[in-house]
C-alpha cells in the first residue's frame, strides 16, 4: 500500500486531512469524536510515509500547482521538518484521544474544540512543509487565529483575557514578521527560502528583517522578555488544549526562526549575526532560571506546568551560541531532542493535571490529598514527562541536556553548562514538590469524581514516548541528517532531487 | 503641470497621518471608528495614485467597508455591556481594563520618553532600509506576465491568486472561515434589529440588494479580466446580507443550521476538492488540467464569493444562530 503513494503524496495528506476533517466537524458536530480521531490516526499515517519516504529518498521538494518557485509556492520537507511532523503527529493522537473524555461534561466546548483544533493542525503541518515565506505567514495567520480561539474555549473571564492578550500578542508577532517579508522581497525579488538563501547578502535590508522577524517569532515563542503572555494562556485554557499550546504551538515559531536563522541569516557574516546568538543564549539562559524558579513558586498545578514551560523554551535558544560559533552541528540536534522531548513529556504533563483537575474539581497543589493512591495512573504520566523535563536518564530529555552540556564543554562554555545544570535542579524542585503533595493526605479527605480510563492512559502514553525517546537515537539519528538541515544551504541540497 | 500630482500626493499623505493620529488619539471610540473608516477610504485613493486599483478596491471593500461595519458592530455591543455591572464576567473584565487604563496613564514620564525613543530609532532603521530599497529588485510580475496564458485568465492578480499561489489563496479562505468559527465558539447571536425596521430602511434595502448581488456578480466575472473577483464581490454580498439583516429580514430557522455551514465551508472546501481531484488526473496538486484552468477558476471564485459574503455578514451579526 504504502508504494502507491510517494513522497509529495504524503506531504498533501499532511495539509489536507486536517483541513478537510475541520471542515467535516464543522458540518457535522455529532460526527466530531470519532472523525477528530480518524482524521488523527491518518496523519499519523502520512507521517510515517513521508518519514520512510525522506529516509529512502532523501528530502522533498515539491511544486505546488506544478509552477516552481519563484513564480509558484513549493513544499520542502527535510529532516529537521520530519522531526517536528512527528512529534506533532504523537502529541495530536495523544490529545485527540484525550479530548472526548474530557469534553463530554462541556459538549458546548467540545463543539468548537475539533473545527479548531484541526485547523490549528493544518496549520503546523503546513507551517512544517513550506518553503514559501509568504505561505508561512498564512500558516502563522492560522495558526495564531485558532491557538487564540482554542484559549478563550473555557468561556471563564481570565481564559478570555488570556485568550485576547495572545490574539493581539500573535497579530503584532505576525505583523512583524510580515514586515520582514516584504523586505526581504523588495530586495530580492523572490519569497522561496531557497532562492533567497542564494540571493541574499549582507546590508541594510537584510539586517532591519532578521531584526523584525526575530522580534516577531521570539515575541509568538515567549522567549524570557516576551513570556508575559504564555502563563496565563496556558494555565487558564482547557486541559487538552493547554497541552496544545504548550507542546506544539510554541514549537512552530521556534522552528519558523531556526529556519529562517539556518537558511537565510547565519551565513550572512557581520556584527549581528555574531551578536545575535550570543544575547539569545543569554535570553535562554535566563529563561531557564527565572521560569524554574517562578514554576516552584506556584500553587495551581496548572500555572506551575505553564512556567515550565517559559524555563523549557530558554533551553531551545541555547542552541545558537553554541552552534554559532564553529557550525557545531551537535549542539542543534540536542536542540531538536529538547523540543521533541519537552513536547511529549508536556502534552503528558498538562494531560495529567487536567485529569487531576477532573478528579478533584481544583488544581491546588497543596490539596492533591493522595492523589496518587486515587490517580496511579495519572501520577505515573506526570512523573515520567517530569523525569524528561528534568533530564534524567534514560528520558529524550536526557538526551538532549547530555549533547548540550558536551557541546558547551567542548567549547569551554561553562555558563551554558552550569545553566543547564541548575536547570535540571529546579525542575526535580517543582515535580517533586508535586509529587510530594499527591503522597500527602490532606486534612479533610476529598471526594472524587471518576476519570475514564482513555484520558489516564493517552497522558501515560505520551509520558511513555517522551522516555522512549531516550532510545531512538539509532533511528532519530539519520533523520535528523536527512537533507543536512543543519549544514549546506537548502538551495544546493535540494537541486538533487 | 507636474507639481499637480506631487501636491495631491503630499496631500494623500499628510491627511493620511493626520487621520491616523487622530483615530489613534481619539478619546471617543465612535469617533475613533468613523476616523478609521475615512483612513481606510484615504489609504484606497493611495493605492489608485500607485496604480494599483485592485488594492485600491481590496482596501476600500474590506478595509475600510468591512471592518468600518465591524467595528461599529463591536460599538453596538461594547455599550449595552458598559451599562450592566450586574454580569460578573464584563464587570471583571472592566476591572482589569480600568486597571491597565491607569497603569497606562500613570506610566511615568521617563518611561514613556524612553518608549518613544526607542520607536523613533526603530522607524528611522525602518527608514534606512527602505531607503536601500529605492531601486527594488525586479519583482516576479515580469514572470507573471510571461506565464499568464498558461494561467485561463488574462488578469494577473487573479492569475496569481488562484492559480500560481492558489494554496495561499486556499488557507485565507480558510482564515476567514476560522475567524467566524472563532466567533461562533464564544457565544450566540444577539438579537440585533428585531424591532420594525424604519420604513426608509425597508424601502432602500428592497432596492439595493438585487443591485448589490449583481455587482457581486459582475466582479466575479469582470475578475478574468480586470480588477475584481471573489473578495471583492464576496464583500459586496456580506455588505447585501448586513442590509438585508437590518432591515429585519431573516433566516428560515431550518437553514441556520446544516444549510448555512454548508454555505460557509462551500468555497474552501470546492477549492480543496478541485485541488485534490486534480491529482488523479496526472496534474500536480492544485495544478489544473491544460484547458480546465478557465472553469475550474470559475467554480472557485463563485463557491468563494458566496462563502466570504456569508461568513461577512455572519461576523457582522456576530454569533451563532
Amino acid at each position: 500500500m504504502p508504494m502507491l503513494l510517494n513522497g509529495a503524496d504524503w506531504a498533501t495528506a499532511l495539509v489536507f486531512v486536517p483541513l478537510l476533517a475541520a471542515l467535516a466537524c464543522f458540518l457535522v458536530p455529532r460526527a466530531a469524536d470519532w472523525l477528530g480521531v480518524l482524521a488523527a490516526l491518518l496523519i499519523l499515517l502520512a507521517t510515517l510515509g513521508l518519514v520512510q519516504d525522506l529516509l529512502s529518498d532523501g528530502p522533498l521538494r515539491v511544486a505546488v500547482g506544478g509552477w516552481g518557485a519563484p513564480l509558484g509556492i513549493d513544499l520542502w520537507a527535510d529532516g529537521l521538518s520530519a522531526a517536528l511532523l512527528l512529534m506533532t503527529a504523537l502529541v495530536g493522537l495523544g490529545v485527540s484521544v484525550y479530548a472526548p473524555g474530557y469534553f463530554a461534561a462541556h459538549p458546548q466546548q467540545q463543539r468548537w474544540f475539533w473545527p479548531l483544533w484541526l485547523l490549528l493542525w493544518t496549520a503546523l503541518n503546513g507551517l512544517y512543509l513550506s518553503a514559501d515565506l509568504f505561505n508561512l505567514y498564512v500558516m502563522l495567520e492560522v495558526l495564531g487565529l485558532s491557538a487564540a480561539a482554542l484559549t478563550a474555549l473555557s468561556g471563564s473571564a481570565t481564559g478570555l483575557n488570556a485568550a485576547m492578550r495572545y490574539l493581539l500578542v500573535s497579530l503584532l508577532g505576525s505583523a512583524a514578521y510580515l514586515l520582514g517579508v516584504a523586505l526581504l522581497y523588495h530586495g530580492y525579488g523572490t519569497v522561496d527560502i531557497a532562492l533567497l538563501g542564494q540571493r541574499i547578502e549582507a546590508g541594510a535590508v537584510a539586517t532591519t528583517a532578521l531584526l523584525v522577524m526575530a522580534a516577531g517569532l521570539l515575541l509568538k515563542t515567549a522567549l524570557l522578555p516576551f513570556h508575559f503572555w504564555l502563563p496565563p494562556a496556558h494555565g487558564s485554557a482547557p486541559a487538552p488544549v493547554s497541552a496544545l499550546l504548550s507542546a506544539l504551538v510554541i514549537k512552530a515559531s521556534f522552528y519558523l526562526l531556526l529556519r529562517l536563522w539556518l537558511d537565510l541569516f547565519s551565513g550572512l557574516g557581520g556584527l549581528l549575526a555574531a551578536l545575535l546568538p550570543e544575547l539569545l543564549g543569554l535570553l535562554g539562559a535566563a529563561a531557564v532560571l527565572w521560569g524554574s524558579v517562578q514554576a516552584l513558586r506556584q500553587r495551581r498545578l496548572k500555572l506551575l506546568i505553564a512556567y515550565s514551560t517559559v524555563a523549557q523554551i530558554g533551553y531551545l535558544f541555547l542552541g545558537f551560541p553554541l552552534a554559532g560559533v564553529q557550525a557545531e552541528e551537535v549542539a542543534w540536534r540536542a536542540v531538536l531532542y529538547l523540543a521533541l522531548a519537552h513536547g511529549l513529556a508536556k502534552a503528558a504533563m498538562f494531560l495529567s493535571a487536567g485529569n487531576l483537575l477532573q478528579f478533584a474539581g481544583h488544581d491546588r497543589i497543596a490539596d492533591l490529598d493522595r492523589a496518587v493512591q486515587r490517580l496511579p495512573l495519572t501520577l505515573t504520566a506526570f512523573v515520567l514527562g517530569g523525569i524528561s523535563i528534568m533530564g534524567l536518564p534514560p528520558s529524550g530529555g536526557f538526551v538532549g541536556k547530555w549533547l548540550l552540556l558536551e557541546s558547551a564543554f567542548t567549547q569551554g562554555r561553562w555558563g551554558f553548562a552550569i545553566v543547564v545544570l541548575l536547570g535540571g535542579v529546579l525542575a526535580a524542585g517543582y515535580v517533586f514538590k508535586v509529587v510530594g503533595y499527591a503522597f500527602t493526605p490532606t486534612e479533610i479527605a476529598q471526594e472524587g469524581e471518576a476519570v475514564p480510563l482513555r484520558m489516564q492512559w493517552s497522558a501515560l502514553l505520551l509520558a511513555f514516548g517522551a522516555i522512549l525517546l531516550g532510545f531512538s537515537a539509532p533511528w532519530l539519528w539519520p533523520l535528523l541528517g536527512v537533507g543536512d538541515p543543519f549544514g549546506l544551504p537548502i538551495a544546493e541540497v535540494g537541486a538533487a532531487r | 503641470m507636474s507639481l499637480l500630482p506631487l501636491a495631491i500626493d503630499l496631500v494623500l499623505a499628510l491627511t493620511l497621518l493626520w487621520l491616523a493620529w487622530r483615530a489613534l488619539n481619539s478619546p471617543d471610540l465612535f469617533r475613533a471608528v468613523v476616523l478609521f473608516i475615512a483612513l481606510g477610504l484615504v489609504l484606497g485613493l493611495v493605492w489608485v495614485r500607485l496604480d494599483a486599483v485592485d488594492i485600491a478596491l481590496a482596501e476600500i471593500a474590506l478595509g475600510a467597508g468591512v471592518t468600518g461595519a465591524l467595528l461599529l458592530a463591536a460599538l453596538a455591543k461594547l455599550q449595552p455591556a458598559a451599562s450592566q455591572t450586574d454580569e460578573l464576567q464584563t464587570a471583571e473584565l472592566q476591572t482589569a481594563e480600568l486597571q491597565t487604563d491607569q497603569a497606562a496613564v500613570m506610566a511615568p514620564i521617563a518611561l514613556r520618553l524612553f518608549i518613544a525613543l526607542l520607536l523613533l530609532a526603530f522607524l528611522a532603521g525602518l527608514g534606512f532600509a527602505v531607503w536601500q530599497l529605492w531601486v527594488p529588485a525586479p519583482g516576479l510580475s515580469n514572470l507573471v506576465e510571461a506565464r499568464l496564458d498558461e494561467s485561463g485568465v488574462a488578469y494577473p492578480v487573479t492569475a496569481v491568486l488562484l492559480n500560481f499561489r492558489g494554496y495561499d489563496t486556499l488557507l485565507e479562505l480558510a482564515v476567514l472561515l476560522l475567524a467566524l468559527i472563532g466567533v461562533w465558539s464564544l457565544s450566540t447571536a444577539p438579537h440585533l434589529g428585531d424591532e420594525e425596521p424604519e420604513p426608509a430602511l425597508a424601502a432602500l434595502s428592497r432596492l439595493l440588494a438585487p443591485l448589490m448581488i449583481l455587482v457581486a456578480a459582475y466582479l466575479v466575472w469582470v475578475g478574468a479580466y480586470a480588477p475584481g473577483g471573489a473578495f471583492q464581490a464576496g464583500s459586496v454580498l456580506g455588505a447585501a446580507g448586513v442590509l438585508l439583516r437590518l432591515s429585519g429580514w431573516r433566516l428560515s430557522l431550518s437553514a441556520t443550521g446544516w444549510p448555512l455551514r454548508l454555505v460557509l465551508v462551500l468555497g474552501v472546501a470546492v477549492f480543496a476538492f478541485i485541488g485534490l481531484a486534480v491529482i488523479g488526473f496526472d496534474q500536480p496538486l492544485l495544478g489544473y488540467p491544460p484547458g480546465w484552468a478557465k472553469p475550474a477558476i470559475l467554480a472557485i471564485e463563485l463557491a468563494a464569493t458566496l462563502s466570504i459574503g456569508a461568513i461577512l455578514a455572519a461576523l457582522f451579526i456576530g454569533g451563532r444562530p
